[in-house]
Formats: structure tokens, sequence, C-alpha cells
């Protein structure tokens, strides 16, 4: 408990924390801004996270696919399989 | 069954970490761009079927072409006088509804001389193809 105690502020510290706060910066606005290029930076920062999010995804399904295959010379047998149940 | 899940927390806090990073960036630009500066000139846009009218604020008033000055803003407080349609500026990323009954705002700041093309982005019947205007951006 303690250690997820631990994890949670350090998340908090460096993530949390900075991206609300820079949300709430927000109220100096007003000024002249190129829209075009705002919004497209907006688009190409949410794709990286997109596309990030989509290589760990992608790339812990192929592992595990690899990983737990029958052939694998590691692989355990389940304790069902040991048994014969299965 | 016991099990160790420090892993199932990291991956839980990942998330909410990416989550907030997304609605927090997206929050923030969409605050940034609907924020009109004080000094904005008001552009009535009216839209009818099938052609677009425009009034400054000294009253002139423009039927398919508006002319504009570089690096001013300009709030362009848009109405329907007949069915749905959609106020569009490419070049500029401006996208806004034109609903009868309804006033809606968006404000844009053109940091480019030229003329560039004005469409109606809703389906509006016959000639929607071609409710077209011309954007005439003026370096004054």
């Amino acid at each position: 408990m303690v250690k997820i105690l631990h994890l949670s502020i350090i998340m908090a510290t460096l993530f949390l924390i900075p991206t609300v706060s820079l949300a709430f910066a927000a109220e100096s606005a007003g000024e002249y801004i190129d829209r075009k290029a705002e919004i497209w930076n907006l688009f190409f920062r949410l794709m990286v996270v997109a596309f990030v999010v989509g290589g760990v995804i992608a790339g812990t399904m192929v592992w595990q696919v690899w990983r737990f295959r029958e052939s694998n010379p590691k692989a355990k047998p389940t304790p069902y399989e040991e048994k014969g149940e299965l | 069954m016991g099990h160790s899940n420090w892993a199932e927390w990291i991956y839980v806090a990942v998330v909410i970490a990416l989550l907030v990073y997304v609605g927090a960036e997206a929050w923030n630009i969409e605050n940034l761009i609907e924020h009109t500066p004080e000094d904005a000139e008001i552009i009535k846009v009216t839209a009818q079927q099938w052609f677009w009218s425009f009034e400054h604020e000294d009253g002139t008033k423009e039927v398919g072409e508006l002319h504009l000055k570089k690096d001013h803003a300009y709030k362009f407080e848009i109405r329907s006088i007949d069915v749905n349609h959609n106020f569009n500026i490419p070049e500029y990323v401006v996208l806004l509804d034109a609903i009868p009954g309804r006033i809606n705002t968006v404000w844009f700041s053109p940091n480019q001389a030229g003329e560039f093309d004005i469409q109606c982005r809703e389906y509006c019947g016959l000639i929607h193809y071609n409710m077209r205007a011309k954007l005439i951006v003026e370096d004054v």
C-alpha cells in the first residue's frame, strides 16, 4: 500500500500537476494566434500519444503471443494441464 | 488468487496520466482559440440558399466577397435565414454551423494576404456545391 502511495505521488508530480497547471494557464488568452498552427500542433501532439500507446499495446500483444505459445521451451503447463484435467 | 499487482497499478497510473494530458492539452487549445481579442471587428455573416452575405461594423455590406485586412482580428457572427449551413474558410481552419434562429460566433486573424475560398460545408440543397464566396485579405 505504501508503495502504491509513493507511486501515485511520483506520477502526480511527473504528469498530473504539470498538465493541470498548463490547462489553467490558458486564462491569459485573448491574444492574436495562428489558429491553423495551434490546431494542427494539437493534432500532432495527440497523434504522437495515440501512436505510442498503439505501438505499446500492439507490441505487448505480439510479445504475449510469442512468449506464451505452446512450442516455447520455457512454457509451463497450467495446473489443470499437469493434472490431465484438460 | 494472490498475486503482486504493482504492474497493474503502474498501468492504471500511466493511462490516467495520458488521459489527463490529452484532456488538458485539448482544453488549453480550445480556450486559446475561443478567446476573442478585445479589438476584434465584428462581421455579421448571413447564410441563405445559396450564397453568403457579410456586414461590416461600419454598415458596409458585401455579397459573395469579403474584404478583410491582414493581421487584424475578426469575429464572425454567423446566422442562417433558411436551412442549416456551415461557414468554412479551409485555409484558416474556420468552420462553424449556421443554424436558423441562432447566432454562432468564431474569430480568426488572417496572417497572409491573398484570395481564399469560403464555402458551405453542410449540405443545404440543390446548389450547395456552389455556395461559395471569396475572402480577400488585403495587406494594408
